[in-house]
Parts: C-alpha cells; structure tokens; sequence
C-alpha cells in the first residue's frame, strides 16, 4: 500500500523528466506566457483577495463538477469530494504564492498527472478551468470593481492559469505517448511468441500479416530463441498469416536459411490449400524448408529429427473384437 | 610463420579447429592449409569448425569456410560448422550468403554428435 502511493506520488517526476522540465525549460517558458515579476508582485498582492473567496471559488467550481453527469462520476462519495476541495484550495492560494520555480511546476505536474491517472479527459479539464477564470474575474469586480488595476491584475491571473493548463495538457500529452509506446512494445512482443513446444523443439504461430518489418523481429527472435533454448527445430506455423505472397516466402526462407546456419532445422506448418496453390504459381520454391499442412505433423516431425517419437500408449487388454472378416 | 596460429585439436576421428581470431588474407590462407594439411596426415573423416568467438563473418570469410568445407569433402571429411552467432546469421541471409553445402550444429557437442552419427551408418 506504501508502495503504491510512493510511486503514484513520484508519478510526475517521470513527466519533469519527459518534459525536460529544467530551469532553462522553465525560465522558456515563462518568457513566452510573458509573466513578468511585475505580474508576479500583482498575484502576490492579490493574496489577502485570494484567502477571503478561497472557499466560495472552489465550492463555486465544484458545482460544476458535479452538477455534470459525466464528470460527477469522478467523485464516488463525501470523502472524496472534500479531499478534493481541499486540494483545490490549495491550488487556487498557490496562484498568488508569487513564485514560479521548478517546485511549482512540479505541484502543477501532479496535478495534471493525477488527472490524467483517474482518465479525466482534457474537455473537462479545460472546460472547468474557464470556469474557473469566470469566478475569479466575477470575484474580483465585485471587490475591486472601480479600480484601476483590474485589468492588469486579471491577466497576471490568467497568464499563470495558462502556464499551468499548458504543464498539464502536456502531461496528458506524455502520458498518451508513452502509454502508446508501451502498447507498441507489448504488440512487438505478442507478435512474435515463440514457444516451448518440447524440449529442444520451439513453436512460433504467426499470426496477422507480416510485412518486412515483423519479419526482421521474427528472425531475431527465431534465432536468439534458438540458441537460448538450444533448439534443434523451430516450427513456424503460418495458418493464421491471411497472405502468403512471394514476399512473406522470401521472408520464410530467409529464416530458415539463418536457422539452418545456426545448426537447426525449420519446419513450416499450417500450409493451407490455398497457401500452397499460391506458393507454386508464384514459382517459389521452398523445397529447403520442411513442410507439412498441420501443425501435429510439424510437432512429430521435430520429434523424429531428436530420436523421438509419439506413440499411442491405448492398453491392450481387451483382446481384438472378432467380427471383422468372419 | 603465420601458419599454427589457430590451433587445430584431434578428437578420434574428428578434426576441433577453434578459430577466436580475425581471419584476414594471410592467417585465412594459412588456416586453409594446416586444416588439410592435418587431414591428410591424420585420415580424419569429420571437422568441427568451431566459429562461436565471431561477432562478425563478412564474405570474404563466409567463404573462406565454405570453400575449407568443400575442400575437405574432397578429402573425404565431412565438415560441420558450429557455434554461429544469431546476428552473424541473419546478417550473412540478408547479404545472401546461405553457406548451402555446408552442414551446420549449435554447438561443439552437436557437431560431433552430428558427425558421430554419420559415421556408425558409413560403416555399416
């Protein structure tokens, strides 16, 4: 459980780094959302402002929140909804804290991560942050309505409102990102699952086109499996491979070529009819690999080149029946 | 001079080259004659070329070996290559070179048994 919360918390450090989130970045950053420390001493000046309406803004916000059905679903029950008012309070004062530095953007960062982790989408996200900005500017006409000011304080608000939206549509961003390069990893790996069918034997079922890229991985795999598993035949079964061109035969006999140069033996099962029509029209010749349409065939194949053989154990207790012949 | 280089080890009928390093002109050429040479003096019947210390066969290589191996079945020895790396593998198959004639084993063990089981069967 401490385990757990430890690495939700250190959650957006992984995006500091993904964002390359350093002092140069930072300082980038604020030069292009143009806050200058003139900027910083209004929001600080705008603090006592901030403490006064803190409460009303967040329960104001929150309204909204959970007003929408589908937005309502984020917060299950009482505790929840008070945990997150707190922090929100929170965040609101930290506005007009006066300070933007690398730790601020770090609190920012959790915030979006953790937005990003319960699967709250950036519509919401971005629709609630103009809401957000509407009762601050309301707040603040009603308290400094004749003032001067005004103006300029509400957009030293709104510059910092738009450098914390943009930290955290980037984190949502990274997160995808990497999440799609984690699926993209987890493809490349399902994509080529050799198997241990028996000792010494392996087994890859391919399955789903294989263009020239899958084909590199697959004889990569195929031969460091090989040699990790000290493989004497590899079965590769192609009934799952909708198109079998002369591209995909190319590629197959490629394979066993650099099988065979590793001292083992490929066998090619799952030959379909159609497959093997293909195959002859289009003048491939695969006379060098060994090839049987199923796959039981393929498996007592690898055993005959080991020694070994599958028999039919069936007890022969009861004697023949007599009928046949008589 | 450059001849011994690469030490050539007797197993029974069965010739254990070793190669661990860069086969380059000379030591290539060198290679090539102690292995028939120590053929001919001993009347092996089997060669286990043992390549598992390359990272890299280029063609020049590839060939050197393949021909070593025809060589010696002239000689009446049957030659095995073993050991071969994966990536040597599947970079001498892109380059196009299959090494076809040239019978190959995972490792020293598989070789000989390889060879082993050859033999038996010439005899009877």
């Amino acid at each position: 459980m401490v385990k757990l919360d430890e690495s939700f918390r250190d959650h957006h450090r992984k995006y500091m780094a993904i964002l390359k989130l350093d002092e140069a970045e930072l300082r980038s950053r604020r030069a292009f959302f143009q806050i200058t420390d003139e900027d910083l001493a209004r929001l600080v000046k705008l603090r006592p402002f901030a403490d006064k309406h803190m409460q009303e803004v967040v329960e104001d916000f929150y309204r909204l929140l959970l007003d929408h059905p589908e937005t309502r679903k984020f917060f299950p029950d009482e505790a929840s909804i008070r945990r997150v008012k707190r922090t929100q309070g929170e965040y609101f004062l930290g506005l007009f804290n006066g300070r933007i530095d690398l730790a601020y953007v770090e609190d920012r960062l959790r915030v979006g991560a953790a937005h990003e982790r319960i699967g709250l989408s950036p519509k919401f996200y971005l629709g609630a942050y103009r809401r957000y900005l509407e009762l601050i500017l309301g707040y603040m006409t009603q308290e400094f309505g004749n003032h001067a000011d005004l103006q300029a304080d509400f957009i030293a608000v709104q510059k910092l409102v738009y450098f914390d939206v943009a930290l955290a549509i980037d984190t949502y961003i990274a997160a995808n990102l990497e999440a799609l390069g984690r699926h993209q990893a987890a493809i490349r790996e399902l994509s080529t699952p050799v198997i241990r069918v028996y000792d010494r034997v392996l087994l890859l079922p391919l399955v789903g086109a294989l263009d020239s890229h899958r084909a590199h991985q697959v004889m990569e795999a195929v031969l460091l499996n090989i040699v990790e598993a000290q493989a004497r035949a590899i079965i590769i079964d192609i009934a799952g491979v909708p198109v079998v061109d002369t591209r995909v035969a190319d590629h197959l006999l490629k394979t066993t070529a650099a099988v065979r140069l590793l001292g083992a033996q490929t066998i090619l099962t799952g030959i379909t009819a159609q497959v093997a029509r293909t195959m002859v029209q289009l003048g491939v010749d695969i006379s060098s690999m060994h090839t049987v349409s199923r796959l039981s065939d393929g498996i007592e194949l690898a055993l005959s080149m080991l020694g070994k053989e599958i028999r039919d154990c069936t007890p022969k207790a009861a004697p023949p029946p007599h009928g046949e012949g008589t | 001079m450059i001849s011994g280089t690469i030490p050539i080890l007797r197993i029974g009928p069965t010739l254990l080259v070793t190669i661990s390093v860069e086969l380059r002109d000379q030591v290539a050429d060198a290679f090539q004659a102690d292995v028939l040479v120590s053929i001919e003096k001993t009347g092996a019947t089997g060669l286990v070329i043992d390549i598992s210390g390359f990272d890299i066969v280029d063609s020049y290589v590839a060939r050197i070996l393949a021909e070593t191996g025809r060589m010696a079945r002239l000689m009446g020895t049957d030659t095995v290559l073993v050991g071969m790396r994966p990536e040597v593998a599947a970079t001498l198959v892109r380059m196009g070179y299959g090494m076809e004639g040239v019978r190959t084993a995972l490792d020293v063990d598989d070789g000989l048994a390889l060879l082993g089981h050859v033999l038996p069967k010439k005899k009877r």
